[in-house]
C-alpha cells in the first residue's frame, strides 16, 4: 500500500487535476494508485467514498445558488443508483484485466468528447414532450454573466432516464463521477441550460457513488487507512482546482490537462492489454 | 427545500473532513507517523455504524475510530438528503410524484446500504 505522504499528494494532484479538466478527481487518482502497486478494486472503492465528498462539496454551493434542478435530479438518481448497484457488482466479480481496459477505454471516449465538443449557444426550448411536463422539469436560474434570470424547460426525459441507467453502471464499475457523460446527456438529450447541466449532474453523483460505496464497503474493498488520505486529499485539490480555474478562464491550460488524462487512459488500456499488470 | 439540501451537504463534508483531519493528526501525535494501518472486514453502513457507537459508548477513543466516524458521515450525507427531500415533498410540498421518486430512491439506497 503506497504511504501516507504520497497517496495524500497523489490524491491532491487528483482533485486538482480533475477540477482543472473537468473530469474529476477519480480518472487521475485510481491510473496512480495502481501505478504505486494498490490493486485496480481497492483503488475504485477509495475513489468512489472520495467521489461523495467532492460532489456533496461542490452540490452544496450550487444547490443553495439555486443553479441546480431538484426535480430533474431527483427524477434521473432513481436511473443513476439501479446501474451503479449493477456496475458495482460487475466491479467484484471481473478480473484485473478487465478492468484496466474498460476504464482507459471509458476515459479515451469521454476524453474526446470534451475535447472535440464545441461550445453551443443554449436556446431555451419552446415546446416540451408530454411526459418532461407531466414530470413537472422546468425551471428558472439566475444567470450572473447576462444580469438576469433564465426561465427553462427540460424535454426527452424518458431517453434521458434510460441513458442515466448506463452512466450510473459506468460510475458504479469504474469508481467515478462519470460527470462528463451526465452532462452530455443533460445537454445533448434533455437541452438543459449548461448551468444547470452540470450542477443538477453534481447532485446526482453523490447519491450515485454512495450507491456504489455500499457495495465495495459490503465487500471489504474500503480500506478506512487509505480513504482518510485521499478524501482529505481530493478534496483539498478539487478546491485549488476550482478557485483557480475561475481565475484562469484559459482553454491552453484545460487542453494540457486533457492532453495528462489521455496518456493515463492510453497507459490503462496497454496495462490491460498486458492482462492488467 | 434548496437551503435545506445544501446545508446538509456542507454539514456533512465539512464533519467528515473534520474526523478525518482529527483522526490522522491523533494517529500522527501517538505514533508518530500520519498513516493508519487497519482494515474493515466486509460490513455494510448500518452495522458500521452500530460497531462505532457501541466503541463511543464504552469510551474507546481511538484515532481509528475518528477516522470510522469520518466515513460514516460522509455516507449518511447523500443519505440524510435524500431522506429530507422525500419527507420535504410528503409533507411540506405535497407532491405525490415526487414523494414516490424520492422514496424509490431512499428504499434502493436503503437496502443497497444493508447489503451484506
Amino acid at each position: 500500500m503506497p504511504s501516507f505522504g504520497l497517496t495524500l499528494l497523489t490524491s491532491i494532484v487528483a482533485g486538482f487535476v480533475g477540477a482543472m479538466s473537468g473530469m474529476g478527481g477519480g480518472v487521475v487518482l485510481i491510473p496512480v494508485l495502481t501505478f504505486l502497486g494498490l490493486p485496480i478494486k481497492k483503488a475504485i472503492a477509495v475513489s468512489i467514498i472520495s467521489v461523495i465528498a467532492t460532489s456533496s462539496g461542490s452540490a452544496s454551493a450550487y444547490v443553495r445558488d439555486h443553479l441546480t434542478n431538484l426535480k430533474v435530479g431527483m427524477f434521473l438518481e432513481m436511473f443513476t443508483i439501479v446501474g451503479a448497484l449493477v456496475g458495482a457488482n460487475v466491479t467484484v466479480a471481473l478480473s484485473q484485466r478487465w478492468l484496466f481496459l474498460a476504464f482507459g477505454l471509458v476515459l479515451m471516449a469521454s476524453w474526446s468528447v470534451l475535447l472535440v465538443r464545441e461550445k453551443e449557444e443554449w436556446e431555451p426550448l419552446t415546446e416540451q414532450d408530454s411526459f418532461s411536463r407531466w414530470l413537472e422539469l422546468k425551471g428558472r436560474y439566475p444567470d450572473q454573466a447576462l444580469g438576469r434570470t433564465i426561465d427553462y424547460q427540460a424535454t426527452h426525459a424518458a431517453a434521458g432516464a434510460s441513458l442515466m441507467l448506463g452512466a450510473g453502471f459506468v460510475a458504479g464499475l469504474l469508481g467515478i463521477g462519470a460527470g462528463a457523460l451526465k452532462v452530455l446527456i443533460h445537454d445533448l438529450v434533455m437541452h438543459l441550460p449548461p448551468k444547470v447541466s452540470t450542477t443538477t449532474s453534481n447532485l446526482i453523483i453523490g447519491v450515485t457513488a454512495l450507491a456504489g460505496t455500499s457495495v465495495f464497503l459490503a465487500h471489504g474493498l474500503i480500506d478506512p487507512g487509505l480513504a482518510a488520505p485521499v478524501i482529505l486529499g481530493v478534496l483539498g485539490g478539487s478546491f485549488l482546482g476550482t478557485r483557480l480555474l475561475v481565475r484562469l478562464k484559459n482553454q491552453a491550460v484545460r487542453r494540457f490537462f486533457l492532453f495528462v488524462l489521455a496518456i493515463l487512459g492510453l497507459q490503462m488500456i496497454w496495462r490491460g492489454w498486458r492482462g492488467g499488470l | 427545500m434548496e437551503t435545506l439540501v445544501g446545508t446538509i451537504l456542507l454539514f456533512g463534508v465539512l464533519l467528515c473532513a473534520g474526523f478525518l483531519m482529527a483522526g490522522v493528526l491523533w494517529s500522527g501525535m501517538a505514533t508518530g507517523t500520519l498513516g493508519l494501518h487497519y482494515s474493515l472486514t466486509g460490513t455494510n453502513l448500518f452495522q458500521f455504524w452500530l460497531t462505532n457507537i457501541r466503541q463511543l459508548a464504552l469510551g474507546k477513543w481511538q484515532p481509528s475510530l475518528l477516522v470510522n466516524l469520518g466515513i460514516a458521515l460522509l455516507m449518511m450525507t447523500p443519505y440524510v438528503r435524500v431522506l429530507v427531500s422525500t419527507a420535504y415533498f410528503a409533507f411540506a410540498e405535497r407532491n405525490l410524484k415526487y414523494t414516490l421518486f424520492t422514496g424509490f430512491v431512499l428504499a434502493v439506497l436503503t437496502y443497497s446500504l444493508f447489503l451484506h
